[in-house]
């Protein structure tokens, strides 16, 4: 019992670092793209990691009282955490699998998401509280396509699991109705990494940051790691789910293979932000419907076989 | 020997007993509540002893009185399902109880005889819901729970609003009552009995001999239990009714009178119906009605200004979550037996586990009212450092009831769903429903975000002071909070004694659900091992890695200061910048707008003859004074007051008399 309890630590302690270290460096992998594709020369790719740096030594300006309020940071960024513990670095099970299957996995996903909203709305700034607003309802929009598009492999895999899912997906290879599933989850996460054009709930140019407005110092830092973490978790589900091939069954090989389709996910998440302009809320609201209604074809694909 | 049963009578007795000694107090009112409260006491822990001896040993029957000619006794018997059902009314009903005695100092101007009796009435006929066997005194019971609740929720007898709920809801399931009532003298036709186990077999017969007959039955019994449980459509006295009611007893409403009708579902397609083909029909009927609720009542919600109002909603929402959990239960009755059971153990888990925090909630927002004299959600706000256990008790219920992990909500919920996207693998529109369930829970956080931002979060006016309600009421509140948090983490707890009332009603162990230990937590089975619920192992790793966070916050030694709120440099109150309730989600709110649908009926116009027929005033009292007026009057003028005249009145009298007199002598 001990020794099993010390080898789901050890493995966590892997996803969570492997998480929490490289979030940043995509992040800075992501600016440079963006500054290269301005013509620009942009930061280093070491920058964020150096921004977070800076922003942990700063004074920490509240507007609000209170320990809930205090201790938010830390839960966001240990939620955002949590989640890469539920979801395979490389193979099929994840650290944390014997305890929550794809439904946990979804309602884990928003957690961080809800506890940068609450924080915005005690901040007490009108412009946190427009954020949050817009927040929520992105995730509104979003959050079914996700849901939809696992749907499609447990219904497939006949499982609820996502090593399950994983592992049907090697097994069988291909299918259409995975592929439209991936393509919608990869619309999704657009929205979800907060960028444009989608980054309708930050929208520096019109409310400041929206949520985060008045997080300043270590506040800021976490909540900033939180969402590079959030990201980079998500497109290595992404990856993972719909995108398994090639799987070699070496885990270092593995782990290579699914670090650069991570980077690749990425870096098309980049190239749309930068060819973008922001879109109005109710503008992707309707997008995303209609992207949700499509990614039923995938589940009716599956539905028949494919 | 004392026995479940004899529990049973006895927390009936002395609540219908203490109703009659709690109007006696009626006159004092703090006094009273606290009698009344005592009493509601004394009868849980009856209840209590009741359910745990009914877990304990078999249940026992007890014939209390007999009606041979009309088929029917009265006798009462506890099984695992009744007893988790009085376990949710006895807590429910004491902790309303206890808030209710201070509670009801914000009435100031209506008497606690109308209160405090009708409310231990109410809770004795619930009782009585949930332990007769026999369908006659069931709706005796029934009915008189109806009728207690009806003059609880109109308690406000001036106020225009709550007479108008009230009567909407007396009629609405008066209507409910007379299906059922109909459904029952439907089968005692055929089987000459009232008792629940006579209709399960002639029902069983009728399936086969007539299929048309038996559907009607079912279809009316449905319609009957539906009603009471706010399913839509025919749940739409419920937003109505529960927000006027006064806040105790829209606690007890929402957490414990609704469920009887879940109860009723229960009974009727798990135990009453056993052919597997009429289950499938009657189990995407269920699944689609409780689908349809849950996303018609959440989405109004949202759009909902008013607390408790919203929150009558979300019970709309909820119920819809328990009946869609108890349509793919009967649909898989018969051909699935372990999705079967998932599925119910969900739906059973969600009716406890909305018990405690739907319950929480209404008193939360009756706190606030009794504080702040308002419901009003644009002109609340900033309430979290005047009230802290009310907010934190609040956020608690609100994050439950939006399934945010590891807290109550979202185990019964993933019973569900998971049950949902299991059997949508072989029948595919559960797939659909499934994920109209997820979707809809977020919508329960957005709805609920809204409401803790805008009552307890941001800045409070300065002008106005609040303080946090006394003790009495923070003691329920953190009470249900706990039960949620408890539930959460360790819905093993629970599980074991849902197992066994599912065994009891449907004779299928609970296969589907399996807790092997304390870190694996929950896995549902189908075949295999295909989901995994470790609530234990989610709260252990969070709280590691948010300490990792915390170190990593402090690791840079930071200073934190106090500032005000930064307003781009402008000088502002925080109550001219507030981002009201009614503008969040202003967008997504456009988008659903006009799913309630909502008409006035026309209210029909009394006849104007009958009126006049009725109006005795106008057509025999009123001439019949004036003409005797008028006489009177008449007589009076002879009255002039010269002695003289009177004189010769009396002469010409005497004469005349003299005349007559000597007419009749000849």
């Amino acid at each position: 019992m001990t020794a099993w309890l010390f080898k789901v630590f050890l493995l966590c302690l892997l996803n969570v670092a492997v998480a929490l270290l490289l979030a940043p460096l995509c992040e800075g992998l992501m600016r440079k793209l963006r500054a290269a594709i301005h013509s620009r020369i942009g930061p280093p790719i070491t920058q964020p990691y150096w921004d977070l740096l800076k922003l942990l030594g700063k004074e920490d300006l509240r507007s609000t009282r209170g320990s809930v309020y205090a201790a938010m940071p830390a839960l966001t960024l240990g939620s955002a955490l949590l989640l890469s513990a539920l979801i395979p670095l490389a193979g099929m099970r994840a650290p944390l699998a014997f305890a929550g299957d794809l439904i946990v996995v979804l309602y884990v996903a928003t957690i961080s998401g809800v506890l940068i909203m609450l924080v915005g709305f005690a901040s007490a700034s009108p412009y946190a509280s427009i954020g949050s607003s817009r927040e929520m309802m992105m995730l509104l929009s979003v959050e079914p396509i996700l849901a939809v598009a696992l749907t499609v492999g447990a219904f497939k895999a006949k499982t609820l699991t996502l090593g399950g899912i994983i592992n049907w997906q090697v097994q069988n290879g291909p299918s259409i109705s995975m592929a439209i599933g991936g393509v919608a989850f990869f619309l999704a996460l657009q929205a979800v990494a907060g960028k444009l054009p989608f980054d309708i709930a930050e929208a520096d140019q019109e409310i400041m940051g929206g949520s985060l407005v008045e997080q300043s110092g270590p506040r800021l830092a976490l909540f900033r790691w939180a969402m590079w973490v959030k990201q980079l978790v998500l497109a290595l589900l992404l990856v993972q789910v719909f995108f398994p091939w090639p799987h070699f069954g070496i885990p270092p090989v593995d782990l290579v293979t699914t670090a650069v389709k991570v980077l690749l996910v990425l870096i098309l998440v980049a190239v749309i932000d930068v060819v973008n302009p922001r879109l109005r809320i109710d503008q992707a609201m309707g997008y995303f419907m209609r992207v949700g209604v499509s990614s039923l074809a995938a589940l009716a694909f599956a539905v028949i076989g494919k | 020997m004392t026995t479940a049963v004899r529990n049973i009578e006895a927390s009936i007795v002395i609540l219908i007993a203490g109703s009659l000694v709690s109007l006696l107090f009626a006159r004092w009112r703090k006094l009273c509540g606290w009698v009344s409260f005592a009493i509601v006491c004394a009868s849980s822990v009856c209840t209590g002893l009741a359910v745990v001896r009914t877990f304990a040993a078999a249940s026992d029957e007890r014939t209390i009185l007999s009606l041979p000619q009309l088929g029917s006794r009265l006798s009462l018997r506890i099984d695992p399902l009744s007893a988790i059902f009085l376990a949710i009314v006895a807590v429910i009903a004491l902790l309303s109880a206890l808030y209710s005695v201070r509670y009801m100092e914000h009435y100031a101007h209506d008497s606690v005889a109308k209160f405090f009796p009708i409310l231990l009435l109410c809770i004795a006929s619930m009782t009585g819901v949930l332990v007769c066997t026999d369908f006659l005194f069931f709706l005796i019971f029934w009915e008189s729970m109806t009728l207690t609740s009806y003059f609880l929720v109109t308690f406000e007898t001036e106020n225009a609003a709550s007479q108008r709920a009230g009567l909407k809801y007396f009629i609405i399931t008066h209507g409910a009552t007379l299906c059922m009532v109909a459904a029952a003298l439907l089968v005692w036709r055929t089987s000459g009995s009232f008792a629940f186990d006579a209709i399960r077999q002639s029902l069983s017969a009728l399936l086969v001999a007539q299929p048309l007959l038996a559907h009607t039955i079912i279809f009316l019994f449905f319609l009957g239990f539906a009603t009471k449980a706010g399913v839509l459509p025919m749940g739409d006295w419920l937003p109505d009714a529960h927000p006027v009611a006064p806040s105790g007893m829209s606690a007890i409403l929402s957490g414990a009178l609704v469920k009887l009708g879940i109860y009723g579902l229960l009974r009727v397609f798990c135990s009453f119906v056993v052919a597997p083909a009429s289950l499938k029909g009657w189990g995407i009927v269920l699944a689609l009605a409780g689908t349809g609720s849950l996303f018609v009542g959440t989405l109004t919600a949202l759009r909902q200004t008013d607390t408790k109002r919203l929150m009558a909603f979300h019970t709309i929402g909820q119920i819809g979550y328990i009946c869609l959990g108890l349509g793919v239960g009967t649909y898989c009755l018969g051909t699935h037996p372990a999705l079967a059971t998932i599925a119910l153990a969900g739906t059973i888990l969600h009716a406890i586990n909305h018990a405690c925090f739907k319950s929480c909630l209404f008193l939360g927002a009756g706190s606030v009212l009794y504080r702040t004299g308002n419901r009003d959600m644009d002109q609340l706000g900033g309430l979290a450092h005047s009230m802290p256990f009310t907010t934190g008790t609040t956020a608690i219920a609100s994050l439950s009831i939006a399934g945010v992990p590891p807290l109550n909500g979202f185990a019964s919920k993933w019973l569900i769903i998971a049950a949902c996207l299991l059997t949508g693998m072989r029948f595919p529109l559960f797939l659909l429903l499934g994920l109209i369930a997820l979707f809809i829970s977020l919508a329960t956080l957005a709805s609920f975000l809204k409401v803790l931002a805008s009552v307890f979060l941001g800045k409070a006016d300065e002008s106005r002071a609040v303080e946090e309600v006394p003790i009495s009421m923070i003691v329920p509140q953190v009470t249900l909070a706990a039960l949620c948090v408890l539930l959460g983490i360790f819905p093993q707890l629970v599980l074991r004694f849902v197992g066994r009332a599912i065994e009891g009603v449907t004779a299928m162990p609970l296969t589907g659900v399996g807790a092997p230990g304390m870190w694996s937590g929950l896995q549902i089975i189908d075949g295999s091992a295909v989901g995994f619920w470790s609530p234990i192992a989610i709260l252990a790793a969070l709280a590691v890695l948010a300490l990792l966070s915390y170190a990593i916050q402090r690791a840079g030694g930071a200073q934190s200061r106090s500032v005000p709120v930064w307003y781009c440099g402008e000088e502002h109150t925080p109550s001219t910048v507030r981002y009201p309730a009614s503008s969040l989600y202003l967008p997504f709110k456009h988008a659903f707008q006009g799913i309630y649908p909502s008409g006035r009926i026309p209210v029909p116009r009394f006849p104007a003859s009958l009126r006049r027929a009725l109006d005795f005033d106008r057509w025999l009292y009123t001439p019949s004074v004036k003409a005797i007026d008028r006489t009177a009057d008449r007589v009076s003028r002879t009255h002039v007051g010269i002695p003289q005249i009177y004189l010769l009145w009396i002469v010409i009298g005497a004469i005349v008399v003299t005349g007559i007199l000597l007419w009749l002598r000849t």
